[in-house]
């Protein structure tokens, strides 16, 4: 016997067990760099230029983009499996040049595509074999195998193209059979170029958007049950149509009077889906029962107070007036007190973190994500109207954007307040509060002389009315929050998951499918990058990737077909390669013997922006993609922009700099703090 | 402990490397439910023993008997078919992949989604967390990467992994030879719990007081040679340290 024997092992400490929350496990994500810089760069050019202001230049440059981003996708799997394909750009040069030569030249009449693409694939499967084989079987880094390749594939292009077509240039596939067929599947425009379907597609998926969107709210709030009542949900769905048609209404309406007619009946007929849609799941959870402290009243008063400054601000002065006004001001004391504006109710947030107490702010850090779009989205508001200083209509902006700031954050302040007290209070401000950004809302539709603000500012304030209404639900059922009951939230959570999904189609369709410029290449990109990203982290393929990156002794020793899992990535990157060579080919119905040279590093590049480790075993696919994105848009900003040109290499390589900087300060921050 | 067939019985053990002489005449049991500790300093020949134990390399003269019928192995795998399974040094994991997959590289759980085979990523978290609660081992979250976790707590995953996919020999090899005190006591805890579900252990160690709490049989080499096998109760500290340092020799 042991004097183990009967003990059991010590347990490591529990202090350092800690629930993740989704904003940290968001960050570990290798693709949040990506994402961000995306959107950073893409906000950059686009307010430089107008290239990325319409949808149709966006569809033209995505189309652009696409070869680019179908490469990321496979250059990033087979990077995340610890090698490089120095080959994969020249092979879409080969994989082109193949399929032009042999359907003009092999025979009198050519040879069918239906043989010629075929024919490039295998090509280039057993291209990707090769260097599969070879870096398997010798062991020497795959920079050197696939540099060999690269020098002998695009030595072949120039060689073969020259010999049997005499020109570096390969064209005339128009006549090869089969031609129709593959030019409307690879390099084919959409046929859903009418409006008629996009509209539909965008208007219903709108709406989609928006009814999960709440009903997932109202799932995880304080209003909810596992029984259903069914009239009720019928009035909820009858006050959701008549909501979202008011709405619709609203914005083809430029009449006063329709405006306030439309937007009464939107406004009531969303009330009465959400109200209704809470009665027919009805349930209370655990309330805190007290009254309001009187601090929270003189708060509320206040609140209303500057509501009512901000509705009746437009009226104190004359609509048609646009004369010029504070010429005076130097334009740098314009922008200083515009940013100090802007900044105010930041402040005021921030101050508010700090001064609270340590309970209140871990809380506040926590929601953070959910008030920091209310908080900018004011301050934005404060930026837009002192832009406007130059006009009689900016006295009314700064009015509207003072009042309505100080009262937004008076009514905030006053729902925290209460939240400590009385879970009843603290969603009667949620929705008092809620109410007056829809007021101001109104009342600058209908003073504001400015098309461009108006739409803006109203558009702005009514999400932000439903944010902060869905937030207060939410906060009140966490207040006092069961594990039941954040078990039965999770199907609120999924309903808010498959809302933002159906609302990005929604978008994406608007975007993508306007003016008729929409390509085919773009949907393979979108569709290379699912199936990727799908292998990469929901098959066991996926983890034999990571794990043959990761550590290639390990999967060996634990069964993985190392060999096979490496040479399958190289002739994956190989196939995409000649896909994306049939898709240039039949987009452009030439080749050019060079093309593709050089483009390997850009695809790396892709890849490492993206968050995938240059030393592989950890990456995203989708990150890459992203990263491919990014490398687009800059290069297609920058003469959108109308700089120099030349300047898109330092602009290329700062972002490659800041990116990888950012990916590894984020994946070393989340690591550590386990 | 039971006295019926052990697993393992090797019999005057010896590997001869050309005219090197790396193992002569050692021999030992493992029982299911026990912990054979090899002890040995540097060059000792613990080494070359577990590469003969795991099938890595035959032995020149000697038995070796698994549930008593003598086998010869020609690699690793056949050993690993048969449930003799070796945790080495280097752990064999990727650092930058999480808990539940390593827990199940190379063996990974699917199911069926149409005509898809999906990795079963909830039922690998789920069993992962509770096979290495059964060894008493708390991970924190098992979506963490297995490089954030402590040399420990590594270890402790390995066994785990081994024992959840059928091990009935566990060789450990030095796996406490880079960790702290606590954290070696974390590891000597989860192999007497591995010993505790029946399986039989083989620790190779260099260090006594590892060794002397958890084993119930010693082997003791210095220079290639057997200079004791020991039951537990047979053994004392004092004399283990000088058999280890080859100042006498077993009687």
């Amino acid at each position: 016997m042991s004097e183990f024997d009967g003990l059991t092992p010590l347990k490591p400490s529990d202090e350092r067990i800690s629930y993740r929350s989704p904003l940290k496990r968001l960050l570990i994500s290798p693709e949040i760099g990506a994402l961000i810089g995306a959107v950073v760069v893409w906000a950059f050019f686009w307010g430089n230029g107008d290239k990325f202001g319409t949808a149709g230049s966006t569809a033209n440059f995505l189309d652009v983009a696409a070869p680019l981003g179908i490469m990321a996708v496979a250059v990033s799997l087979l990077m995340i499996g610890g090698e490089f394909d120095l080959s994969a750009g020249v092979m879409t040069g080969a994989s082109g040049v193949t399929i032009a030569l042999m359907a003009k030249h092999f025979t009198d009449n050519g040879v069918s595509l239906f043989v010629c693409i075929p024919a490039a694939f295998l090509l280039a499967g057993c291209v990707g074999w090769w260097n599969g084989f070879l870096v398997n079987k010798t062991g020497l880094p795959s920079f050197i195998v696939t540099l060999g390749s690269f020098f002998v594939i695009k030595g072949s292009n120039l060689v073969f193209s020259k010999r049997i077509n005499s020109l570096v240039n390969v064209s005339g596939i128009e006549k090869a059979e089969g031609y129709k067929f593959f030019k409307a599947v690879l390099g084919g425009e959409n046929k859903f170029g009418d409006t008629k379907y996009r509209d539909v597609i965008f208007i219903v998926g709108g709406i989609l958007f928006g009814v999960l969107l709440i009903g997932g709210f109202i799932e995880q709030s304080f209003l909810r049950s596992e029984q259903t009542s069914k009239p009720a949900l019928l009035v909820a769905v009858l006050g959701a149509v008549a909501g979202v048609a008011g709405v619709m209404v609203l914005h083809r309406t430029d009449s006063v009077k329709g405006n306030v007619v439309a937007g009464v009946i939107g406004l009531s007929g969303s009330a009465l889906a959400i109200v209704s849609y809470a009665r027919a799941r009805f349930q209370t959870r655990q309330p805190i029962i007290g009254s309001l402290p009187g601090s929270a009243r003189s708060l509320i008063g206040l609140g209303l107070l500057g509501t009512a400054v901000a509705s009746l601000a437009g009226q104190l002065f004359d609509r048609g007036e646009e004369n010029v006004m504070l010429q005076w001001l130097p334009s740098w004391l314009r922008l200083a007190v515009a940013v100090a504006a802007g900044a105010l109710p930041l402040w005021f947030f921030v101050r508010q973190v700090i001064r609270g107490d340590v309970e209140f702010r871990a809380k506040a850090m926590a929601l953070i994500v959910v008030r920091l779009p209310i908080i900018c989205l004011v301050s934005l508001i404060g930026i837009v109207a002192l832009f406007q200083l130059t006009t009689v209509q900016a006295v009314r902006a700064v009015l509207i954007t003072v009042a309505g700031t100080g009262a937004a954050t008076c009514l905030y302040r006053a729902r925290g307040i209460a939240g400590k007290h009385s879970t009843k209070y603290f969603i009667n401000l949620g929705v008092l509060m809620s109410a007056c950004f829809v007021v101001v809302a109104f009342a600058v539709r209908a003073d504001s002389s400015a098309p461009r603000f108006r739409g803006g500012i109203f558009t702005s304030l009514l999400i932000g009315a439903a944010l902060v209404l869905a937030t207060t639900l939410i906060e009140a059922a966490q207040q006092k929050r069961t594990l039941a009951d954040s078990n039965a939230d999770r199907f609120g959570k999924r309903l808010v998951l498959i809302g933002m999904i159906i609302g990005s189609i929604a978008l994406g369709t608007r975007l993508l499918f306007s003016d008729g410029v929409f390509r085919m290449s773009v949907f393979w990109w979108l569709f290379f990058t699912a199936v990727g990203s799908f292998v990469l982290t929901k098959t066991k393929y996926g983890n034999w990737i990571f794990a043959v990156g990761g550590n290639k002794d390990a999967a060996r020793a634990t069964g993985v077909p190392a060999d096979k899992v490496k040479t399958a990535l190289f002739m994956a990157t190989s196939l995409l390669g000649a896909f994306v060579g049939a898709m240039i080919l039949m987009r452009l119905n030439s080749v050019q013997a060079q093309q593709g040279d050089g483009q390997e590093f850009e695809y790396i590049i892709a890849a490492v922006v993206g968050g995938n480790l240059m030393t592989g075993g950890y990456g995203s696919v989708i990150g890459a993609s992203l990263g491919a994105l990014i490398m687009a848009v800059s290069k297609n900003g920058i003469p959108a922009a109308q700089w120099n040109q030349d300047g898109r290499f330092i602009f290329l390589g700062a972002v490659l700099l800041v990116a990888v900087l950012v990916n590894n300060f984020i994946r070393k921050k989340a690591n550590e703090q386990r | 402990m039971s006295n019926t067939t052990p697993l393992l019985e090797l019999q005057n053990i010896g590997k001869y490397f050309g005219n090197v002489k790396a193992l002569e005449n050692v021999s030992t049991t493992v029982k299911a439910g026990e912990v054979t500790c090899v002890l040995g300093d540097n060059g000792a020949g613990k080494s070359t023993f577990i590469k003969i134990i795991s099938g890595l390399h035959k032995p020149s003269t000697g038995k070796y008997l698994f549930e008593g019928h003598e086998v010869s192995f020609e690699s690793p795998r056949e050993a690993r078919s048969l449930g003799i399974a070796t945790v080495y040094q280097d752990l064999a994991m990727a650092p930058l992949m999480s808990v539940w997959r390593n827990f199940f590289l190379g063996s990974e759980p699917t199911k069926r989604f149409g005509p898809i085979n999906l990795l079963d990523a909830k039922f690998a978290r789920a069993t992962a967390k509770e096979e290495m609660s059964k060894l008493g081992i708390d991970v924190r979250d098992v979506d963490q990467p297995v490089g954030t976790l402590s040399g420990g707590e590594r270890q402790s995953v390995a066994i785990a992994r081994a024992v959840y996919f059928g091990a009935r020999v566990l060789i450990l090899d030095e796996p406490t030879s880079a960790l702290g005190v606590r954290q070696s006591d974390l590891v000597l805890g989860y192999v007497r719990a591995a010993a505790a579900r029946n399986l039989g252990v083989i620790l190779i160690t260099h260090n006594p007081q590892h060794a002397l709490p958890v084993g119930d049989r010693f082997l003791i080499l210095n220079r290639g040679q057997s200079v004791g096998h020991f039951e537990k109760q047979d053994l004392t500290y004092e004399r283990l340290i000088e058999l280890m340092s080859g100042r006498v020799h077993a009687a």
